[in-house]
């Protein structure tokens, strides 16, 4: 453990966080760059819960300026803060709140003023001049307010983070579960959990197991979850989890951020992200954060209230939907009745003060923009608890693949790929991509709908093992249009080497679930023949409909070896691989 | 097949349908900001589910391993593309040979040559070195009234300073063009006046609404007349007046080489002349199966000129247009071809000629005729794509794109060629010694020559 001088510290506490989104990442990068001893235990993979389930707005506070001015100025500092340390998760896409005919010119006009008094650069824009910068605006729209919007890319923040932590001793645990609270004499002493898979990288059939994680310090950054681990301890967190639903679009219908300029509602937002564009959302609540239904109807509002602003989408194709829970949290004396009244804020509950528990604080609400701020403020308050006076470099210090660098390469020549396959897996990696793509082995290109190669997917599996879910979040693999049919089974075959069959078996059966479960709310036009092409392919040439290699182990001696030619020694097995020209 | 349209859009039908097949008859194009080639293809990419049909028939990708296809290149390059002007284009794109045979392939109306023309265009535009010798080859190569004329008088230069292959040879000039023995024949009022005399003999009115603009292009104007003079005479035969109104190349060989200014200058005279005359009841004609396709389907998806939909939707390839107006099958069944054109044809059908569906016309017109044979020589691409083969550096894989249908002219009975288009037959005689005709010729032969036969 080191001092914020960099000298060892002689007895460093020892934090555990419970959470891997990006609250609890943050809060993890935070602790160990200040000297503290962090472990982080997540249920899933890093942004397993809400942070991988978000729209992907970099907010620049524009959307609270009028209701919510405390979190709109806090929104565009840390716009400004993440543009310049998450570059690589970036893109700077720029923002408008456009106000159709029927939207009143009094709130046009409160949000322009709100952005002004909350130092959001604001603009209004004719819409002719809209209209020219996002060609696929309604025609009849008014005008419009230019704000900093950009697009974040959640997953790739949360693993940099997860990385930046790791660099500073952290010790990340992902498909492990707090199972219970340790407490004695009144005071949380640490946590028990339970491994999916041991512990370190994720390995596909390596038996899990019960650890007990004494801590001298606990925060629970499980968002819609903290009152589950509230309970474990018998305390009351009254989080109001609200479900929204988001819908993905298979390419970039606006290259720009897409605000209705109207009070609140569904349905008003579009952000451009990578390659797609995504449709959102809805704000309504749910009893449990991890079971709540998945309606068509939502979808459907998604695509017509926001052709309004961009007619084209009611054509458009669209891939996946899914769905994202709120961690909202309301004092229990305000008593909201719509969850659209609560706020957005977020809030630290001292259990210490709260409710009479030493050991530990929970933090809940808040946004993803505001991720790195919350975790500053709960790091102070740990390292209060042990009389630590650490300075915060949280937003200072870049991400890992964040330090300078630049896009504009020849792909061709240093990487030996196609110009927007380079672009964009040099986009992905930042100043990584040197590191990543600089290889002698052949390099093909895996996944063909984002551009990924092997060279990419081969790093993300030596940092996540054979989990393909790690891989899809750190590459983008069998994020486009096909959805995984044309790639699931070569990111399968990446395993390959490291991994035996039955571990990248249950990888790929796993990667193939997660890529069709959001694609059932997309069983229409386009994605509907994509679909059964997918299955049809996986069916005829990979068994996917029915494998008898599925469950037992296969015996493959009990195979027909085929007739042997008279000249060969008659080694069983040769024709089965069909290798000789005598097999018939 | 391209979705969003001008701010100032009048058309209310116009309107992005991914599902509907890609026809050629309605296209809108994203000319966003005048005067400017920025079309945005993205959502082009909506309909393609990475079928690789388009890859299984590229000819290119068949024979050059560094290709990667007509898959990469639209779909997959505009869907990864941004609109920024720093999403470059891969360079690979230029080794697209825009045979257009991935369009005809595609079984889901993806626009490829719409997406290859475009992304070329943007290539040679935004990335390319315009001091580079390949720029200038190319762009000389695609302005065929300068290349050829150049070529035929300094051939040892064009191999040499150009990158011309040498192993071809460019192809002798008419002494006479088309268009001076067009006027000396007495231009439209002569056509006119035999036109009138065709229909008094076929018994019908004098005024008939027969009138058709015949646009030769470059090569029957300035090499083979015969082709163009075949036309005026079977379609003066059945009563047609025609015209041969000003024009400029249709600009096939430069979309294929990206010079898509160059196509622009000149589509602009082509669809302004032709517009005028299709607002007169006049119908255009092409005998070059890539001219027809450049007028109909290629320019309404790369310009946005006024009138261009209406000649796109009336323009014809000179024995489409017969085969649908006249009763051609009937007047062949009485003749009886003797004489220079009575020969047993190897036909080779024009990739362009495929994805306008006429891939089969001349087959099925000529096979019944007395005195003629014909075979088809395959589904094979020839090879040369117009000024594909004629790179130094293409060469060689023109040549074994073209091997199959070499293989099968050599198979097929007689020693002569046919097809509708003008590289092609360069290639088809560069590659096997044969003589090779245009299928007008030979109706001119069978029903003009041969009358009374
Ligand atoms: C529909 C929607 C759209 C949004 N869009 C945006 C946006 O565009 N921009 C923006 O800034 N914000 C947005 N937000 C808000 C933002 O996504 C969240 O505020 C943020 O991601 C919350 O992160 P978190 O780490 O607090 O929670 P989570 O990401 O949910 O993390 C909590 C983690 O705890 C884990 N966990 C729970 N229980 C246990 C246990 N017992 N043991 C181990 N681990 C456990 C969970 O698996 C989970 O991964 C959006 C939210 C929603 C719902
Ligand atoms: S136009 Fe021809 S050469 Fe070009 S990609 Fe399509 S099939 Fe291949
Ligand atoms: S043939 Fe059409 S649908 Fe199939 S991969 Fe090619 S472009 Fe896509």
């Amino acid at each position: 453990m080191l001092t914020p001088n960099g000298d060892k510290m002689a007895s460093a506490p020892h934090i555990a966080v419970i959470g891997g989104g990006s609250t609890g990442i943050g809060i993890a990068r935070d602790l160990s760059m200040r000297g503290l001893d962090v472990t982080l235990v997540e249920q899933g993979n890093l942004t397993h819960g809400t942070t991988g389930r978000m729209h992907g707005l970099l907010h620049s506070g524009g959307r609270y300026a009028v209701a919510d001015q405390a979190s709109a100025t806090e929104c565009i500092e840390e716009n400004r803060v993440l543009r310049d340390i998450a570059s690589h998760c970036v893109e700077m896409t720029g923002g408008l709140f456009v106000k159709r005919p029927e939207d009143t010119e009094k709130y046009f006009q409160e949000k322009l003023a709100g952005c002004e008094e909350c130092g959001i650069p604001a603009e209004v824009v004719s819409r002719e001049e809209a209209r020219a910068m996002e060609p696929h605006l309604a025609k009849d729209i008014d005008k419009a307010i230019t704000v900093p919007d950009g697009a974040i890319d959640p997953f790739r923040l949360v693993v940099a983070n997860a990385a930046s932590a790791m660099e500073h001793g952290a010790r990340i645990e992902t498909h492990t579960t707090v199972t219970d609270l340790l407490v004695e004499d009144g005071e949380v002493v640490g946590l028990e959990v339970e491994h999916d898979s041991g512990s370190g990288k994720r390995v596909h059939g390596t038996e899990g197991g019960r650890e007990e994680i004494r801590a001298d310090y606990v925060v629970n950054a499980t968002g819609a979850w903290a009152g589950r681990i509230g309970e474990m301890a018998d305390v009351d967190i009254e989080v109001r989890p609200s479900k929204g639903v988001m819908t993905i679009m298979n390419v970039r219908q606006v290259d720009t951020v897409i605000n209705r300029c109207r009070p609140k509602g569904d349905a008003d937002i579009i952000v451009p992200h990578e390659t797609t564009a995504i449709l959102g959302t809805t704000d309504e609540e749910v009893e449990d954060p991890a079971e709540y239904p998945e309606e068509q109807w939502e979808v459907d509002l998604m695509i017509d209230e926001l052709k309004e602003l961009v007619p084209i989408l009611e054509e458009a194709r669209t891939i996946r939907s899914f769905w994202g829970v709120r961690p909202l949290y309301e004092p229990p004396d305000v008593g909201s009745d719509d969850p659209t009244d609560i706020t957005r804020d977020y809030f630290l509950l001292d259990h210490e003060t709260r409710d009479d528990l030493p050991g530990m604080t929970s933090i809940v609400g808040g946004k993803f923009t505001t991720y790195r701020m919350m975790g500053e403020e709960i790091s102070d308050h740990v390292c209060n608890q042990f009389g630590i006076d650490a300075d915060c470099r949280t937003a200072d210090v870049p991400l890992p693949g964040s330090e300078k660098f630049s896009v504009l390469r020849d792909y061709m020549d240093e990487f030996g790929l196609r110009s927007p396959i380079g672009r964009r897996s040099v986009e992905r990696l930042g100043s990584r991509a040197d590191e990543v793509l600089k290889t002698t082995d052949p390099n093909p290109v895996v996944c063909n709908c984002e551009g990924v190669t092997r060279a990419e997917i081969q790093d993300a599996i030596e940092q996540s093992g054979s989990d393909l879910n790690a891989v899809r979040i750190r590459t983008r693999a069998s994020m486009g249009n096909c959805q995984g049919g044309f790639c699931c089974h070569r990111m399968a075959n990446e395993l390959h080497g490291e991994y035996d069959e039955s571990v990248a078996r249950q990888a790929w059966d796993e990667l193939l679930a997660e890529r069709w479960k959001g694609q059932r709310h997309a069983l229409w036009g386009e994605q509907l023949s994509q679909a059964m092409l997918n299955y049809a392919l996986h069916a005829t040439t990979q068994n996917r409909d029915n494998d008898p290699a599925d469950g037992e182990p296969v015996d493959f001696a009990a195979f027909d070896a085929g007739s042997t030619p008279a000249q060969s020694s008659g080694e069983a097995g040769v024709a089965a691989d069909g290798g000789t020209e005598h097999g018939d | 097949m391209s979705d969003a349209e001008q701010p100032t859009e009048t058309d209310p039908d116009g309107e992005f349908n991914p599902s509907a097949p890609n026809t050629g008859e309605k296209f809108e194009p994203v000319d966003v900001f005048p005067d400017s080639d920025d079309f945005d293809l993205r959502p082009g990419s909506d309909s393609c589910y990475k079928c690789s049909t388009c890859d299984t028939n590229c000819p290119v990708a068949e024979v050059d391993d560094e290709f990667p296809g007509p898959k990469f290149q639209g779909p997959e390059q505009w869907r990864l593309k941004q609109r920024d002007d720093e999403h470059e284009i891969d360079d690979s794109v230029m080794d697209c040979s825009n045979c257009m045979r991935c369009d005809n392939a595609c079984p889901a109306g993806v626009p490829l040559s719409q997406m290859h023309n475009t992304a070329r265009g943007e290539y040679v535009s935004e990335q390319m070195d315009k001091t580079s010798i390949e720029y200038w080859r190319n762009r000389i190569l695609s302005n065929y009234r300068t290349s050829a004329w150049l070529a035929s008088k300094l051939p040892r230069l064009a191999n040499v300073a150009m990158n011309v292959t040498k192993e071809r040879e460019f192809p002798e000039f008419a002494t006479e063009t088309f268009r001076e023995w067009w006027d000396k024949r007495g231009a439209a009022a002569g056509s006119k006046e035999r036109a009138q005399a065709a229909r008094r003999e076929r018994g019908l009115p004098e005024d008939a609404d027969k009138k058709v603009a015949y646009f030769h292009g470059c090569y029957s104007n300035y090499n083979t007349t015969e082709v163009g003079k075949a036309m005026v005479r079977v379609y003066e035969h059945f009563g047609y007046e025609v015209v041969v109104p000003e024009q400029k190349c249709s600009g096939t060989p430069m979309f294929a080489n990206g010079m898509l200014d160059d196509a622009r200058r000149h589509a602009e005279v082509n669809v302004s002349s032709m517009s005028d005359l299709v607002d007169q009841g006049y119908d255009a004609i092409a005998s070059c199966t890539s001219c027809s396709m450049a007028l109909r389907q290629e320019y309404p998806e790369l310009f946005d000129i006024p009138g261009i939909d209406d000649v796109a939707a009336n323009t014809f390839e000179s024995l489409e247009y017969l085969r649908i107006h006249e009763d051609l099958q009937g007047e062949l069944a009485e003749v009886e071809v003797s004489g220079d054109l009575a020969e047993e044809f190897a036909y080779h059908a024009p990739c362009h000629a495929r994805n306008q569906g006429l891939e089969r016309q001349a087959l099925e017109l000529f096979r019944d005729v007395d005195g003629v044979g014909i075979e088809d020589v395959g589904e094979s691409c020839s090879g040369i794509s117009g000024t594909y083969g004629w790179k130094a550096e293409k060469y060689e894989k023109s040549m074994e794109i073209g091997e199959e249908m070499f293989e099968h002219m050599e198979h097929a009975e007689g020693d002569t060629g046919m097809t509708e288009c003008p590289t092609c037959a360069m290639q088809m005689e560069h590659g096997t010694g044969y003589d090779i005709r245009h299928p007008l010729e030979l109706l001119e032969a069978a029903l003009v020559d041969g009358r009374g036969v």
